[in-house]
């Protein structure tokens, strides 16, 4: 079966088991190593990728599901020279990343939290990250980095991953 | 990686292409959280799947004056994003605020949910139940309507030959509580669920989830707090009856032995009624 979708905006095809779960695509055939294959039952987030905009397993996504839609990994947040996204540098800033194994996990979780939730509290932000496991335990750096990134653009009016704060 | 490239997918538009290649033998595919997981079990993908994600109908919430609809590919993020603030649906938002985590939160669905035969600590069956929730499947020889009590008891029959489409719910409920036990603040499967809702005749209706192999009404708890007085929608007094009935074998399991969770109901139940009292304004 042949199965098309948009990959970090670019088409991509995938001729195969519809049922091969999408972070398997990722990782072997199109070398996107930065989605972290871990638990494989939608336990631990490492996985996580966003289909048309939304923060979901990849393990537990069958590559059939996704035909037609939007897929964006780590890699298609921001490459080369491009400015990362403003999460980002906030775990840059907080120094929150330890060994990076969850973190691409992550990032896809929470970039799609503060787009959608600009004025959530610290448990809200808690709330959010439960399916992330970071076996490192540094929670509240993030935990203060995500904080830190909605109040930022609070003050500055700006925009996080495309909705007005 | 899986390598079966001969493997059918169908991706139905409608339901009548989904029964179709259920004919066919293909099992049915919903969000994918409890079907991907099969090889970890040791157990291998079916050879033929039918994914309902694209038939628009089954998709859907829909709100009425004295019911609600809800279709069986809804996610249970979905779900709880649009009963929220509903009067008496408070129990089902928060099994479908609470399930799991926010990721399989938005893919895993209603269908998906109830039709995971071996899941014992499914959310929202215990307030399914309490709801007193119908079942529509679309089977071979045409729709059919059944309880969710008896869609429980039999589904490992009826699903041989029939596809969950909707659920349908009577909003006849005052108030409504979830109340899950798991061992951590997430990520675990519940140890044991407790789903109440009240009429607006004060009379009580109670589910237990993940104690038994399948979801079930406590049905002696229920006659007990009405033969007593209308005070008995007291947590104290309700936490003592639970106590009293409770007619629960408890399984054993990965997260607890069955003892615990059979004791664990009645602090749940105490937890349930007082969410009830304030939910429901009814202290």
């Amino acid at each position: 079966m042949t199965v098309t979708f948009q990959l970090n905006g670019e088409d991509c095809r995938f001729d195969g088991d519809p049922m091969t779960p999408l972070v398997d695509i990722l990782r072997q055939e199109r070398f996107l190593t930065g989605t972290k294959a871990v638990c494989r039952e939608g336990f631990c987030g490492a996985c996580t990728v966003h289909v048309d905009d939304e923060a979901v397993p990849s393990c537990l996504k069958p590559v059939g599901l996704v035909h037609g839609c939007a897929v964006t990994t780590i890699e298609g947040m921001s490459s080369g020279n491009q400015a990362l996204h403003p999460l980002q540098v906030n775990f840059e800033a907080a120094d929150a990343v330890q060994c990076g194994m969850c973190f691409p996990g992550m990032v896809m979780s929470l970039s799609a939290f503060v787009r959608d939730n600009p004025h959530a509290s610290r448990p809200e932000i808690k709330a959010a990250m439960v399916g992330n496991i970071c076996r490192c335990t540094g929670y509240e750096r993030i935990v203060d980095a995500v904080a830190e990134c909605l109040d930022q653009a609070r003050k500055a009016g700006q925009l996080v991953g495309g909705i007005h704060v | 990686m899986a390598t079966s490239v001969g493997r059918l997918f169908t991706a139905a538009s409608t339901i009548e292409e989904a029964m179709a290649a259920r004919r066919q033998g293909a099992a049915v595919l919903a969000g994918g959280t409890w079907m991907m997981r099969d090889p970890r079990r040791g157990v291998d993908l079916p050879e033929a799947v039918v994914a309902l994600h694209r038939i628009p109908a089954l998709s859907k919430v829909e709100i009425g004056s004295d019911h609600v609809v809800i279709g069986a590919a809804v996610t249970h993020a979905v779900l709880g994003r649009e009963l929220h603030g509903a009067a008496g649906f408070e129990g089902l938002v928060a099994a479908a605020e609470g399930a799991a985590n926010p990721g399989i939160r938005r893919v895993a669905t209603v269908g998906g949910n109830l039709c995971a035969l071996d899941f014992a600590a499914a959310d929202l069956a215990p307030v399914l139940l309490v709801c007193e929730a119908t079942v529509e499947l679309e089977t071979f020889k045409g729709p059919k309507l059944l309880g969710i009590s008896d869609f429980l008891k039999d589904r490992h029959t009826l699903l041989a030959e029939a596809i969950v489409t909707r659920i349908h719910l009577r909003r006849d409920l005052v108030a409504s509580a979830h109340i899950r036990l798991p061992l951590r603040k997430a990520g675990d499967y519940p140890v044991a669920i407790v789903a109440l809702g009240v009429d607006k005749d004060k009379r009580c209706r109670i589910a237990v989830g993940s104690v038994e192999p399948v979801a079930r009404r406590w049905t002696a708890l229920e006659q007990a707090m009405r033969a007593g007085p209308a005070s008995a929608l007291d947590p104290e007094r309700a936490a003592e009856l639970a106590l009293e009935h409770n007619d629960f074998q408890g399984r054993d399991g990965k997260e607890a032995e069955g003892w615990y969770r059979r004791q664990v109901l009645p602090p749940l139940v105490k937890r349930g009624v007082a969410a009830l009292l304030k939910t429901g304004g009814l202290a």
